[in-house]
């Protein structure tokens, strides 16, 4: 009999699939979406208890199938002509795979008219296979005020019309920017301490790992899909060193490099070095290939700098703007001393997209550190101490700004 | 990103300085925001806090904490309710703008801690 994680993992695997048949084969997206999570909750009782079935996925879908039958029965006559209506309206192509369906759910689930915070939700629910309470976890909200978001989230796509289908060739590139954009946000809201307050937020890297990387498997020749991959890979490796037993943060020249993560670096090194000129370059796999430069140095002194600032001067040409302005500042102060770096900080001062961020001012408190300016140093961190809305930064700045007084 | 957003005030003030017709829209109002801030999904929680007549302060007096009656600080800087919300700043200061233009009074919006830290850790 299979372990209680690895049904879990089959259960989430097989989600969008049966979603994707479903849908397919009665329309109404929110109806089928309500039924699969019953599905998965009546598959989770009853399998740990009487073992996996022989088809999982025809059992998932059957039950489904017969709770989404067994509501519609209830409802009236008028309803009942409208699903029939729905019914119609789905493309009349042929069988497609289990794959194209999880493929446009995703598309589906980031649709541009939703809001982000719903794309991001509904994405966790229908593509990932996780329940309302465990994304309100995540999201530390209510359950009440999550069941919300993704009910308005439903009726959205439903009062839209969006349909059930692959976007057209001419949108493919802008809609995979946006399927790919709410992945790497769930990432980043995951991306954080491994305990303290924000403890149950690591599931969301974990699940934005698994999805994208369930993407990279459905568009293999996407080159940014795969840097995605990479970059989720590569940052994630480092995890376990970058906080301390108090669970405060620890910087990437302090961090004990013999607590990351082997595999994943050697994983996300792999998927660069393979997609890094054959597809058509972009900011995730450069930014994955600076978190590889990162990676493979065997000690904060031995990081490639030059070549981590060469990256950053191209991603800047490929996808301009002041935060890559503030990377490319911090990576110019380790090649050519902090006083350049700290000229170029200079240049945001004016931008008003960072100038009320903590960001700025925690690299100027760094670069002024480095500089031997203590006094400045420390009233820039003491800036972006106030700025900050995430309590272990919020502590991390303080601490490094009271060490200077 | 969440935020609390605050009201000021007391009882006493406001059945002395403010019409039934001002307490009346500003019921109805608050009726219709929460409905409507429950109903988007964008509520965290929200609460009124009893009269600040009622408040206690604990403070030491000889090494021990004590409780006294108080503090009776201006009625205008008492806190009188709040919601947390779930939602852009945009949107959180266009509740707040609502709720100014329905009660006439100053309200508070501040930001809960509880951003994901940043790539600060890569310095």
């Amino acid at each position: 009999m299979r372990s209680e994680p690895q049904v879990e993992g089959l259960l989430r695997e097989l989600a969008p699939q049966v979603l994707g048949a479903l849908v397919r084969r009665h329309g109404r997206f929110d109806a089928c979406e309500d039924a699969v999570q019953e599905a998965l909750l009546a598959a989770t009782l009853q399998w740990a208890v009487e073992g996996v079935p022989d088809s999982p996925r025809s059992w998932l879908l059957t039950v489904a199938d017969r709770r989404l039958v067994d509501e519609w029965r209830s409802e009236s006559a008028r309803r009942r002509r409208e699903e029939t209506a729905a019914t119609l309206e789905l493309p009349g192509r042929g069988q497609p795979s289990d794959q194209d369906d999880t493929l446009t759910l995703l598309f589906l689930c980031c649709h541009p008219s939703l809001s982000v915070p719903s794309q991001l939700a509904l994405t966790l629910r229908a593509v990932g296979g996780l329940s309302t309470a465990e994304i309100a976890n995540a999201f530390l909200v209510p359950e009440a005020t999550m069941a919300q978001r993704i009910s308005r989230a439903k009726q959205s796509i439903k009062s839209t019309g969006i349909r059930f289908d692959l976007p057209p060739e001419p949108e493919r590139a802008d809609r995979l920017r946006v399927v790919m954009h709410v992945l790497y946000l769930v990432y980043n809201e995951g991306y954080t301490t491994s305990s303290g307050p924000a403890l149950h937020r690591a599931d969301l890297t974990t699940e934005a790992i698994r999805l994208t990387r369930m993407l990279h498997q459905l568009m293999p020749r996407e080159g940014e899909v795969a840097g995605l991959l990479a970059l989720m890979l590569l940052t994630d490796a480092r995890r376990a060193a970058r906080t301390d037993a108090e669970g405060s943060l620890v910087p990437l020249a302090e961090q004990q490099r013999g607590r990351w993560n082997t595999a994943q670096i050697e994983e996300g090194v792999a998927l660069v070095t393979r997609t890094l000129g054959k597809a058509p370059i972009g900011p995730y796999q450069l930014q994955a290939a600076i978190a590889a430069v990162h990676d493979e140095a065997p000690s904060a002194g031995e990081t490639d700098w030059p070549q981590i600032l060469a990256l950053y001067e191209v991603l800047e040409q490929v996808s301009p703007g002041p935060v890559v302005t503030l990377n490319r500042a911090v990576a110019l102060a380790m090649v050519n001393g902090p006083r350049a770096g700290l000229a170029l900080l200079g240049t945001l001062d004016s931008d008003d997209r960072m100038a009320h961020t903590h960001r700025l001012e925690a690299v100027r408190g760094h670069l002024l550190e480095l500089a031997g300016d203590p006094v400045a140093a420390r009233e820039a961190y003491q800036r972006a101490a106030r700025m900050t809305a995430s309590v272990p930064e919020q502590r991390y700045l303080a601490l490094r700004a009271t060490r200077l007084g | 990103m969440k935020y609390m957003i605050m009201m000021f005030g007391d009882q006493a003030t406001m059945v002395e300085v403010k019409s039934p017709e001002w307490i009346k829209n500003m019921l109805e109002f608050m009726t219709k925001i929460d409905g409507e801030l429950r109903e988007a999904g964008e509520l965290v929680e929200a609460n009124g806090l009893a009269d600040p007549t009622l408040a206690k302060t604990v403070r030491i007096e000889n090494g021990v904490p004590v409780a006294t009656d108080g503090p009776f600080a201006e009625a205008k800087e008492s806190l009188a309710g709040y919601w947390v919300v779930d939602v852009t700043d945009e949107r959180a200061i266009e509740i707040a703008s609502q709720c100014v233009t329905v009660t006439g009074e100053p309200v508070e919006v501040r930001q809960v801690m509880d951003a994901p830290p940043e790539n600060l850790s890569e310095l």
